[in-house]
């Protein structure tokens, strides 16, 4: 919960709307976004000073309407009534304004002052629709402020408007249901309990009871009050009765016809000579012929692009630090300081020269991927073949984000509405090659023995989730109706957008994992002089040397490898005593493409184990950990007696 | 009335009826699509993939699986 000294500015939209966009314009960029509905999973809280005043400012994960139907927006709501919120900023997306309205509609009825952030201005224009923002604030009886958060117009007004609303908090008017709905809103409102406690005001909370779904809430609050549910029942019977449509569809038609109206009233559209260049070039990308040959084209892309701009580079990095370690080796010899000092140079040497330069290719590839907008159309293609796998399109976009890293990928199942499309999912995320085991991949396989090596270990570990998939969907049978994702408007990824996401992620990676790296590599060295890691070699031999005929020395890596999937690489170099460039004496390649499918598949990262716990549980995670394990063996087995 | 999924891409119709049940009801209802909208049907996935719906006031698009498209009831926007 807040401070609740600090006044509290909490933004809330729908899904894809910019909202994140926004708040980082102003939190100074705390928050992914992605051009694809439901990119902020968790709610982000920031505390900033503006104009001198502290305030809190929270992200809320987009979400549709108040009637929650997945996890991200359950969040949303569960903050929206929680935090108490003195202003609520409502992104609205002016190219979709017609539905966009609906959420605000639902919004004004808590009756908390607010302010309508009117974003996607440049996309409204290029769609032919121009909204009056006065006439707008009219119909509303709120401020509406103009932004384009993407080139930060719009950022100063809207930070002025909400700070002017905080001195002068004003309630927004309330805007009338046809009078047979609003007399059946005002019945409930009157006849419920006195000890009840309401969510924002009585009004509020007797729409929410009559649209709710059959969620655990209004049971339990049937239960505590067993004559409201009688009442309940009863006015909507009478809703019912006048329209011959349920309760909740009643209310959901009025508003959508009012929004629609609002928006007609208050906008005008252009009819184009042309269709806009976006809608053209989604009859390419969505083509049932080209659309795949697209996918498929964009899926090499990626892969030699980042194989491209890294090999080179690796090369590059490489020389000073071996030129650096054997200059050190010289001089410390033998010594304890000389086995940490190498240890040391290795850390940073392999997180500067053998990761970076696969990583920040990668994530600027993820980035213009997500950002235009690709994620939805691949949703939309590869949906027919996850069906036949037991899953839908919508998972396709938290098993991109995996290739990324497989931590928030898992996050991102929270969009996914049915809790078995989750598991089943988070389940198959951990075998995604991450940027760590794609850079293991190309560094490995793909500098010794060919990119084409390498990308025939992707297609094979895409298969093998295919397989997976198919496996486990046996045991979890499917209840989801399929798929309904929204296409968000193809955008042009801004560079700025893109050069804050790469640095973002960078700085995840600089904090988090290169301390480990260079940690295990100092580890492993006093192991080393020691003579410690005899013994976990020992223990790990029959695993090791015995099932996957690898050199004893590289047990001990493995075991890093569960932190980070890199630390297994750059530990490998120095467990066997040798430099990139010698590797290949050291090891055979039927040795590298073992130790590859080992290491990428043997268990999932700790930060990735801890994800799945939080997200879906002890069992999950367990049942996560011990599939790995069997799969990766028995892979490794396989591989070295074809190989 | 004929389904969703019976019409050809780029067909201007009217939702008419939405059969399916109440949760993916309510879910085309918060994406912004209800009875009476006009939609512009667009390109669908091959092999029994998922039908593209674009509402024509809105702006706003949706792909949905071919088992829900089979329930959306739609009939041409004079009738």
């Amino acid at each position: 919960m807040s401070d609740p000294r600090n006044p509290v500015v909490l933004f809330i939209g729908q899904p894809n709307c910019g909202k994140s966009t926004l708040f980082n314009a102003i939190a100074g960029h705390k928050v992914q976004t992605a051009n694809f509905p439901g990119s902020t999973v968790q709610h982000s809280h920031s505390r900033v000073t503006i104009a001198g005043r502290i305030v809190d400012i929270i992200d809320l994960p987009g979400t549709y309407s108040l009637n929650p139907s997945d996890p991200a927006e359950k969040v949303a709501l569960s903050h929206l009534f929680q935090e108490k919120p003195d202003v609520l900023i409502n992104v609205v997306d002016a190219s979709l304004l017609g539905r966009s309205l609906e959420l605000t509609l639902e919004l004004l009825e808590m009756e908390v002052p607010t302010v309508v952030a009117l974003n996607m201005l440049d996309l409204a224009e290029r769609k032919g629709i121009s909204t009056d923002p006065g006439k707008l604030q009219a119909a509303l009886g709120v401020p509406v402020v103009p932004t384009i958060a993407a080139h930060g117009r719009g950022i100063k007004e809207l930070v002025e408007a909400a700070l002017a609303v905080l001195d002068a908090p004003a309630r927004p008017p309330r805007l009338r249901w046809s009078r047979a709905v609003e007399e059946k809103i005002a019945e409930l409102a009157d006849r419920l309990p006195e000890d009840l406690s309401v969510v924002a005001n009585k009004r509020f909370t007797a729409v929410r009871m009559i649209e709710s779904g059959p969620t655990f809430c209004v049971d339990f609050l049937r239960e505590i009050h067993p004559g409201l549910r009688d009442t309940l029942d009863e006015i909507r019977t009478k809703l019912e009765a006048g329209r011959g449509l349920p309760a909740y569809e009643v209310m959901a038609a009025e508003r959508h016809h009012r929004s629609m109206k609002i928006f007609e009233e208050t906008s005008t559209v252009r009819r184009r000579a042309r269709r806009p260049w976006s809608e053209r070039l989604d009859d390419v990308l969505m083509h049932p012929v080209l659309g795949y040959v697209v996918l498929f084209g964009v899926f090499l892309a990626f892969f030699f692009v980042i194989f491209k701009a890294g090999a080179p580079l690796e090369g590059v990095f490489l020389k000073p630090f071996e030129s650096a370690r054997s200059a050190l080796g010289a001089r410390l010899g033998q010594s304890l300081w000389g086995y940490l000092a190498d240890g040391l140079l290795q850390g940073i040497g392999g997180g500067i020269a053998i990761v970076l330069p696969y990583f920040i290719p990668l994530l600027v590839m993820m980035a213009l991927l997500e950002d235009a907008g690709y994620l939805a159309r691949a949703g939309f293609l590869l949906d027919t073949f996850m069906h036949r796998l037991g899953l839908h399109g919508k998972s396709v976009s938290p098993f991109v984000l995996g290739f990324g890293c497989n931590v928030p990928a898992i996050a991102a199942t929270r969009i996914l509405e049915s809790r078995r499309d989750r598991i089943l999912t988070s389940l198959l995320i951990p075998f995604i090659p991450c940027s760590a085991r794609t850079t293991i991949i190309l560094a490995l396989v793909g500098f010794y023995l060919g990119p084409l090596w390498a990308l025939g270990f992707y297609v094979a570990n895409l298969l093998l989730i295919a397989v997976l998939s198919r496996v486990l969907s046996l045991f979890f049978p499917s209840d989801s109706p399929g798929l309904l994702l929204e296409i968000p408007a193809l955008k042009i990824p801004t560079p700025k957008s893109i050069a804050y996401k790469v640095y973002f992620q960078l700085k995840a990676f600089v904090r988090l994992a290169w301390p480990l790296l260079i940690g295990g590599s100092i580890v492993l060295s006093a192991l080393q002089y020691f003579r410690w890691d005899k013994a976990l070699n020992v223990v790990l031999g029959p695993l090791v040397a015995g099932l996957l005929g690898l050199p004893r020395e590289l047990g001990v890596t493995l075991v890093f490898g569960f932190l980070r999937k890199e630390l297994s690489l750059v530990m490998m170099l120095q467990a066997l005593g040798t430099s990139f460039q010698d590797l290949g004496r050291m090891i055979t390649r039927e040795q590298m493409i073992v130790f590859t499918v080992f290491v990428s598949l043997f268990i999932p990262c700790l930060s990735t184990l801890a994800m799945l716990w939080k997200e879906s549980g002890r069992k999950v995670a367990l049942l996560s950990a011990g599939l790995s394990i069997t799969v990766a063996i028995a892979l490794s087995v396989l591989v070295r007696m074809i190989v | 009335m004929t389904p969703l999924d019976k019409t050809v891409s780029g067909q201007k119709v009217r939702i008419v009826d939405i059969a399916g049940g109440e949760a993916v009801r309510r879910r085309l209802f918060a994406l912004g699509f209800q009875p009476g909208d006009m939609i512009e049907s667009g390109s669908r996935g091959i092999w029994g993939g998922p039908v593209v719906l674009r509402n024509l006031r809105t702006g706003v698009s949706v792909a949905v699986g071919r088992g829900i498209a089979r329930k959306i009831l739609v009939a041409s926007g004079h009738e």
